[in-house]
């Protein structure tokens, strides 16, 4: 045991490089010290820190709480955090879980922190709403500011004409390609401009052997069927929920079918992180370099192709539409939720809007640094603008493309069922892409039902 | 003494004359492949790890260019590794500390004390290995934390932790210390010593083997728990390291697989050296009766 | 563990003998030992499940900012009607299936050729590399197996694909990812992950076996076969008792793996019970806690009538 001080000593620095970097609080450092050197003395520290209260006094300095891969994807962050002296920053829940603490601390009329960054619309919005977790900006947000939201996007954030959540970062359904595979396949290097032209590429890809696939696309609801659907219209909504028995659906679902037939065959698979959601098939086949055209949130394929012999040989641009289509793809902000409970209201609508006006976090995102690339994009009317008026020389062609998208794109509804309805979805559509049930009108007919069926359950 | 009966003793009384040379050697082949089943997939992470960014997205074992560069890359840039790492080893340290102390504690008491209720307490422990505990309780232990306000705190992990195999390691002491004769302890006390003593010098050395298998199996469990972690801890750099290892956005970015795959390596590595020291005495505590638990 | 309970009722009976008045007094302090562990036990173990089961009687939902109400039996009701909790039982049940053979009989096998290992130093290193997967922690079985079995980049369907050319990327198995082989793959590894720990369950338990047994059989000129069946199997019975209630227990049980490979795809043959439960309590709607909680208790009683059976089938005889 002659290295056990030694390690001890090491754990106690992490600890107390934890503190300083507060990661931890005070409580938390005495308890791990002490139980680094265990011994029964460690009992009454975690006793002590339970029964304590976790609410701090009743003024603090404002607390915001950051999803970590905002934090892992935007590293500017913390340059703005900089001009917010005494900010009380803090990372807190993961993704796809974590709203349960919000949704207790409410119940007794209490918050943590003041205002929460990871907010999407259609997935937690109505429930924080419902809960009475969250209120909206309003009284807090400067008009010119809610003005210079998008329209489209305005829309997403809103419910009864309130602001319930503060857009920052814009994620837009569009298309990749891998250029290296296409110009191998003798297919134009840019996006198609319809899917027609889009299965025309595919088909090209596989019959070349340039790769083994010619598209792809993420078979959840909201990766694929939406922004297919929304492409030819984006009038599918019903009381909140999204007609699957619309005719755009049903040619969604048909078109999927035929992208199918060029595509890597494990492609309804789920994924392998986070319950199935990430980690999908396509982005395992695109990041193989073994398919040439996908359509994602830009944020994928840039991950993806970071893995490529050559990053450089990935080339962005909007979703393809249907011949006649009127309406345009789907896209949806990762906003924040200013907390009912919380405090700090009007110094956290000054943070925000330092946090989405900030010129660097947006020159990272859509360029990249030598860690990430998220290619998200910003919320605001006046951003885009500026950049038009004078092009920055780091400014790649596809944003503008995507921009001109969004006024005739939509955002999926706010709804208690807005995320589930299509997770519940999934598998009953899924028997007209795999061939069991030969009717794409029967296939959606029965997922109407099972969602319907679900919600009566309450 | 049976109690001290060395495996080794017993293993080299069985040797091989009931069968012939060559079924020794089926044997061998056997038992060898099933030793290459367990260790290929390892060896294949193992390569990983090793592999460039995008040999690893391939599936070929042999990369087409080496990558050395990915242990070095955890550690300078995925800030929140060592807090992982320590977090790991802080809750399982105190989660294996506690509960062996639980169970030394209990299993002597319900043995050498039996104190009124005890046969209620066996009963109780014994359904509560049947009952599927873990999965049913994860609703209303979330609500339990919550009303401690432990929550989001590494520490508060460590509670629900000590009971994941808090039953079956009363019951494997209990039964080590029904092999110790109750006269030990009696003529211990005789002579002036309290419960606290006779079980401190007489009981203890005498479960040592059974101690070493209630701490590889609590070790075992808390290291790599998974369910309670995710739904009790929402901050990425409170979590154990294998929460978030499971839950790293696979293959892209700072967890792009080769990294994966290195802090896999570092993960794995102690315990299976640890282990490799210990097997002995895991092996004489089961031996001895660990198994009736 | 038949040992325990009947262990644990020559202590109660031996409790009723003594005084009452005498019992108590030394009740109080002898309670000091067991204290601690009762602590942990009634508020981790005890508690949640008696929370669970009130809970399963309410409407509780955690995101209404209305109260719970008292509904009886409503939520049970509902559950027992609704087609996919039959389902569900019957995914786990095939899990349990595919799964509990092979981890037992296996292990069996492996213990018998290595415990006839004469040479000390190799069947020690045999038990050593057998027993890896047991200290790996169970997140990170999964995140191996994770990569195993990738149908793209996995070295499983690598060697199918382009060492032997059994498949073409077109027609490659798919393992995870809620195919109907996502079951059969998930046993296969925790098979795999269960091997040396069953295994050494089983040589502790063949070492424990007198060797006049055996010996005394082959004299009397039976086969190596009946030998095992006759003489070995007896004697394991208490051990393949515990495995098999245990894993049985276990795999019925099954969420983290379903959680990390199947997702909640309802048409997933990972979308247990478990899946079923936790999908209501913490996914679905306003989140529906009390019928998660009545799904959770019908699986829970389910699973103890089939282990009650388990535990007669397997009762030591005679």
């Amino acid at each position: 045991m002659s290295g056990r001080s030694e390690q001890e000593q090491l754990f106690r620095e992490v600890a107390r490089r934890e503190l300083a970097a507060g990661r931890i609080d005070r409580r938390d450092f005495l308890t791990r010290s002490l139980l680094t050197g265990l011994g029964a003395a460690g009992v009454g520290a975690v006793a002590r820190s339970g029964i304590e209260s976790a609410f701090a006094a009743d003024s603090r300095p404002l607390t915001p709480t950051f999803y970590q891969w905002i934090q892992d994807l935007h590293p500017a962050i913390p340059e703005v955090n900089k001009r917010f002296p005494g900010i009380n920053y803090q990372i807190a829940p993961v993704e796809g879980f974590g709203i349960e603490r919000f949704v207790a601390e409410a119940k007794n009329k209490q918050s943590t922190w003041d205002v929460y960054v990871g907010q999407t619309p259609f997935i937690e919005m109505t429930a924080f709403i419902k809960a009475g977790v969250i209120e909206p900006w309003d009284n807090y947000i400067p008009k010119e500011v809610i003005d210079d939201i998008i329209p489209s996007i305005r829309a997403e954030c809103s419910v009864d004409g309130k602001l319930y959540s503060w857009p920052f970062l814009l994620d837009v359904i569009g298309s990749a390609w891998h250029s290296g595979i296409t110009s191998k396949a003798g297919v134009p290097d840019a996006a198609p401009a319809t899917w027609d032209e889009f299965l025309v590429s595919s088909k090209k890809i596989v019959d070349s052997k340039a790769a083994p696939w010619g598209a792809t696309f993420d078979a959840h609801g909201w990766r694929s069927l939406v922004p297919v659907t929304h492409s030819m219209s984006t009038k599918v909504y019903t009381d909140g929920l999204f007609d699957f028995t619309s005719d755009p659906a049903i040619e969604a679902l048909k078109l999927m079918k035929q992208i199918m037939a060029y595509s890597n065959p494990d492609i309804l698979l789920e994924g392998s992180s986070d319950a199935g959601v990430n980690s999908t098939t396509d982005e395992i086949a695109f990041q193989a370099q073994r398919v040439g055209l996908y359509f994602k949130y830009f944020n994928s394929p840039l991950r993806m192709a970071a893995s490529w012999d050559d990053p450089k040989l990935l080339h962005l641009g909007p979703l393809p539409k249907f011949t006649n289509g009127e309406g345009s793809t789907v896209f949806w902000t990762t906003g924040c939720a200013l907390f009912k409970y919380g405090q700090n209201k009007e110094k956290a609508a000054e943070y925000i809007k330092a946090l989405t006006y900030d010129q660097q976090i947006w020159k990272d995102s859509i360029v990249g640094t030598p860690g990430v690339h998220p290619g998200q994009l910003p919320p605001y009317k006046s951003i885009y603008a500026d950049w038009d008026a004078k092009k920055p020389d780091w400014m790649p062609p596809f944003v503008g493309l995507v921009r001109s998208q969004l006024d005739r794109a939509k955002a999926i509804d706010n709804n208690l069922f807005g995320l589930q309805q299509f997770v519940i979805g999934k598998p009953i559509w899924e028997t007209y892409l795999k061939g069991q049930e030969p009717d794409p009108k029967v296939a959606m007919t029965k997922v109407k039902e099972a969602v319907q069926a679900e919600i009566k359950k309450g | 003494m049976t109690l001290e009966a060395d495996h080794a003793e017993i293993t080299n009384l069985r040797d091989e004359g009931a069968s012939s040379a060559g079924g020794s050697a089926l044997r061998h082949v056997v038992i060898n492949l099933f030793n290459l089943i367990i260790v290929l997939p390892l060896a294949w992470v193992l390569m990983l790890s090793v592999k460039s960014l995008p040999d690893a997205a391939r599936g070929d074992f042999w990369p087409k260019r080496f990558d050395f560069t990915h242990y070095g890359f955890v550690f300078q840039h995925i800030a929140t590794l060592p807090i992982n790492l320590f977090n790991s080893i802080y809750v399982t340290a105190a989660t294996v500390l506690l509960t062996t102390t639980c169970a030394v504690l209990a299993g002597y008491a319900l043995v050498h004390i039996k104190p009124i209720g005890a046969g209620l307490v066996v009963t109780a422990l014994l359904v509560s290995l049947y009952f599927p505990v873990r999965v049913v309780s994860i609703i209303s232990i979330y609500e339990t934390q919550h009303w401690l306000g432990l929550i989001n705190h590494t520490s508060g992990l460590i509670l629900p932790y000590i009971t994941l195999q808090l039953a079956i390691s009363i019951l494997i002491m209990r039964s080590m210390f029904q092999l110790v004769p109750h006269e030990m302890f009696e003529s211990a006390r005789i002579d002036g010593a309290g419960h606290w003593r006779a079980l401190w010098e007489v009981g203890l050395p005498m479960v040592r083997n059974g101690l070493v298998v209630i701490f590889i199996v609590n070790f075992v469990a808390a290291w790599g728990e998974y369910l309670l972690c995710l739904t009790l801890i929402d901050d990425e750099a409170k979590r154990t390291m294998p929460v978030v290892l499971a839950a790293a956005q696979g293959g892209q970015g700072q967890w792009a697989w080769p990294n994966l795959a290195a802090v896999y390596v570092i993960v794995v590595t102690p315990g299976i050296i640890a282990f490799t020291f210990a097997q002995r005495l895991f092996f004489k505590g089961l031996l001895e009766g660990a198994l009736k638990g | 563990m038949a040992q325990a309970i009947l262990d644990s009722k020559n202590e109660l009976a031996g409790r009723v003998a003594e005084g009452p008045v005498d019992a108590v007094r030394k009740g109080l302090g002898d309670w000091l030992f067991l204290a601690p562990a009762i602590i942990f036990f009634v508020g981790y173990q005890v508690w949640p499940i008696v929370r669970v089961l009130w809970l399963s009687f309410t409407n509780f939902e955690f995101l209404s900012d209305k109260p719970a109400q008292w509904v009886g039996f409503a939520n049970y009701a509902q559950a027992l009607q609704d087609p996919l909790m039959w389902a569900s039982l019957g995914r786990a049940a095939l899990f349990t299936i595919m799964f509990l053979p092979g981890t037992i009989i296996l292990p069996l096998l492996l213990a018998i050729l290595v415990d006839r290992v004469g040479n000390q130093r190799l069947a020690t290193l045999y038990r050593v590399i057998l027993l890896i997967p047991a200290v790996i922690p169970s997140t990170l079985i999964f995140v191996l197996w994770k990569w195993m079995y990738n149908y793209q980049s996995g070295p499983i369907n690598h060697l199918l694909v382009n060492v032997f050319g059994l498949f073409t990327l077109q027609n490659a198995p798919q393992w995870l990812g809620g195919t109907a082989l996502t079951l059969p793959a998930i046993a296969i590894m925790e098979i795999w992950w269960g091997l040396g720990y069953h295994t050494i369950f089983f040589i502790a338990g063949l070492a424990a076996i007198p060797k006049e047994l055996p010996d005394a059989a082959r004299i009397d000129g039976a086969g190596e076969w009946q030998v095992f069946w006759h003489v070995t199997r007896p004697q394991l019975a208490p051990i393949m008792m515990i495995l098999v209630v245990l894993r049985f227990g276990s795999a019925m049980a099954v969420i983290d793996e379903y959680l990390i490979f199947g997702g909640f795809n309802r048409a997933s043959p990972t979308y247990t019970w478990t899946m079923f439960m936790y999908d209501q309590a913490f996914k679905t709607g306003l989140w529906r806690q009390g019928y998660a909680a009545a799904i959770g208790m019908i699986g829970a009683i389910a699973m103890m009538f089939v282990m009650a059976g388990l535990i007669w089938v397997f009762r030591p005889k005679g």
